[in-house]
């Protein structure tokens, strides 16, 4: 390696002239952050339209820069209920993330470890809700809750996501790597399988426990289409649909947004620290299930 | 398993001693054992999903009334009230088009970005690499309401930066979301926007799963730039294709919060202007909780739910002519 290549040039066969090369390299970073501004530019321009002084989202040429002026985030929260509708949301996907990962590791765990008669048709029965189409179950669902008593409540947006087949196979799948020396051993000093369960195995399956957190969190937080179907109540509101009703109270662009980056902002905050186990964790469920 | 049987003399405080009430108890439940933890997740999957599975069939069979009360078997008389209704047939039309449209451009446009990053991902060690494609793919985990409300506003005909930024090319910009013929492209933008990033990351994993050496040895062969991605690394990212198209199709199908938000959803019931974006998903939705009617509703899901299994059957058997590396 001479020492004039500069670092990144190093991988450079040597047949071409360094100089067209670079040029190449630069031009496809250029591309390569065009495209990341792109994508980034509609939360960057929520931010500006709700940090701008009042009436600026409908002047021309618009501000492209954020301003200081928080005033809309206050008034926001001073002037509707959106501290309760955080409440909710942040109680409705807390819940919802305790039980996905009880019944999804206590399933799993059953999968692997214990005796099953018919292990595999449950096995079938308890992944196979990923082969049907949420859209076309809404309906019945609908008749069921109604039914069941729970339209209108917290718990028709926590029960029916209490239990989902990816994650349930994400532990299946965990859990049968592991070694069955280690339940062997464990049998010996009296572990009984609970608490074999509870003490060895879910504190080994940390990464898939922080998947099932994360992919729970996301589509927990993000739900829609259900609470806007299956409930009235704007009390027990979560954030996205509290957003729709404020949409129809057609309040200025400024406050629409400082409210949207406040529902947004618990999203990014996590994907901020955990980027990189949520790209890999739902890229991995959804490419990884359908094989 | 051995083990237990080499550690016979096991220390006396473990489990009950024989014959016990406590101890014939344990031996009881024993077999039950994987059902009792399997039962949590068995009954919510059973009830929310399974059942209502079963239920879609007997509603869409049935004159349906929410209770049950005054219900009677319809036959297919649902299916034909759906089959005379042009709306029906519109919104299949426009499901067909936002999918057609969809579809196609996921695939060229999150494989071109993957061919991008992949480079600059590879080089730098996944430092700046890294950061754009994170930055590509976190619109795919925002909540659907809150960025589609920036994005009217973006596509706001007076005040929106589309247009501002197209007033420097045309006089006449589009009217986007309140245009029969634009608002459907705004909608697709839209979920471009939000769903490319996830699509792009299943590229890079297909990727990377090319060794280099093969890539390696067509450049040694002169198969170098376009050539070599026609040749060699595109029929080996087959697999990968397929899974994006059917993943594609399956969501482009059932879509519905972004375009209820961006259609005006909280002003009316989505689907506008003039029924331009209303799909299958929004006619659903509006047939049976605005005007009503389960059975209606119930049938077209059933519709919906024969469409989505016949491209899948029809997605396998074409891409098993030509995925010939698994």
């Amino acid at each position: 390696m001479s020492p004039t290549v500069t670092a990144t040039a190093v991988d450079a066969p040597p047949a071409r002239r360094p100089g067209r090369r670079r040029l190449r390299r630069s031009g496809l970073a250029a591309l390569r952050w065009g495209a990341a501004a792109l994508f980034a530019f509609p939360l960057y321009w929520m931010w500006v339209t709700a940090t701008g002084p009042k009436g600026s989202a409908y002047r021309f040429p618009p501000r492209i820069l954020p301003g200081l002026d928080y005033q809309a985030f206050v008034t926001v929260i001073q002037g509707t209920n959106w501290a309760r509708y955080m409440l909710n949301s942040t109680f409705i996907t807390g819940t919802t993330i305790l039980l996905v990962l009880l019944t999804a590791s206590l399933a799993g765990w059953a999968l692997v470890a214990l005796p099953l008669k018919f292990r595999g048709v449950v096995f079938i029965v308890l992944l196979g809700t990923m082969l049907l189409p949420e859209q076309a179950l809404l309906i019945p669902q609908y008749v069921v809750n109604y039914h069941l008593h729970l339209l209108n409540t917290y718990a028709v947006m926590i029960l029916p996501f209490a239990a989902t087949s990816s994650s349930i196979f994400l532990f299946r799948q965990y859990f049968a790597s592991m070694p069955t020396e280690w339940r062997d051993v464990a049998r010996i000093e009296g572990l009984g399988n609970l608490r074999y369960l509870w003490r060895v195995a879910l504190p080994a399956a940390k990464p898939v426990v922080f998947t099932v957190v994360l992919l729970t969190f996301i589509a927990s937080w993000n739900q829609f289409q259900w609470p806007l179907v299956m409930t009235q109540n704007p009390a027990i509101a979560p954030i996205e649909l509290a957003l729709n009703q404020y949409q129809q109270s057609y309040e200025s662009q400024r406050l629409i947004n400082a409210v949207s980056l406040l529902a947004l902002l618990p999203i990014v905050l996590v994907f901020a620290v955990a980027q990189r186990h949520i790209v890999s964790a739902v890229a991995g469920v959804d490419s990884g299930v359908e094989e | 398993m051995t083990v237990l049987e080499v550690a016979e003399p096991v220390s006396p405080l473990v489990g009950a001693p024989p014959s016990s009430p406590a101890h014939r108890l344990r031996r009881a439940v024993r077999p039950l054992a994987g059902y009792l933890l399997v039962l949590p997740a068995l009954g919510v999957l059973i009830v929310f999903y399974y059942v209502p599975a079963l239920l879609l069939f007997v509603i869409s069979f049935f004159h349906y009334h929410l209770g049950g009360a005054g219900s009677s078997f319809a036959g297919f008389d649902n299916f034909r009230v759906l089959f005379a209704q042009p709306l029906f047939w519109q919104s299949l039309v426009v499901t067909g088009y936002y999918v057609l449209v969809m579809v196609p451009a996921t695939l060229v446009a999150s494989l071109a970005l993957a061919m991008l990053l992949r480079d600059g991902i590879r080089r730098s060690r996944r430092r700046k690499g890294g950061a754009a494609q994170a930055l590509i793919f976190l619109p795919h985990v925002t909540p659907l309401v809150a960025t589609s409300l920036v994005w009217v506003y973006i596509f706001d005909p007076q005040y929106g930066v589309a247009n501002d930024v197209l007033r420097a090319f045309t006089s006449h910009p589009p009217n986007w979301l309140f245009s029969t013929h634009y608002a459907m492209p705004a909608i697709e933008i839209y979920s471009l926007w939000h769903s490319l990033g996830f699509y792009m990351v299943l590229f890079l994993a297909g990727l990377s799963n090319i060794p280099d050496r093969l890539v390696e040895a067509a450049r040694v062969e002169g198969v170098r730039g376009f050539a070599a991605f026609r040749r060699v690394i595109f029929p080996l990212l087959t697999p990968t294709v397929y899974l994006v198209t059917v993943l594609a199709t399956v969501n482009t199908m059932q879509a519905f919060s972004q375009i209820y938000t961006l259609s005006g959803g909280a002003h009316g019931h989505g689907g506008g202007p003039a029924y331009s974006t209303t799909t299958d998903a929004l006619l659903i939705y509006q047939t049976a909780f605005t005007y009503n009617h389960f059975s209606l509703a119930s049938a077209m899901s059933l519709i919906l739910f024969a469409i989505l299994l016949l491209l899948t059957l029809v997605q396998r058997w074409g891409f098993s002519k030509l995925v010939f590396y698994r």
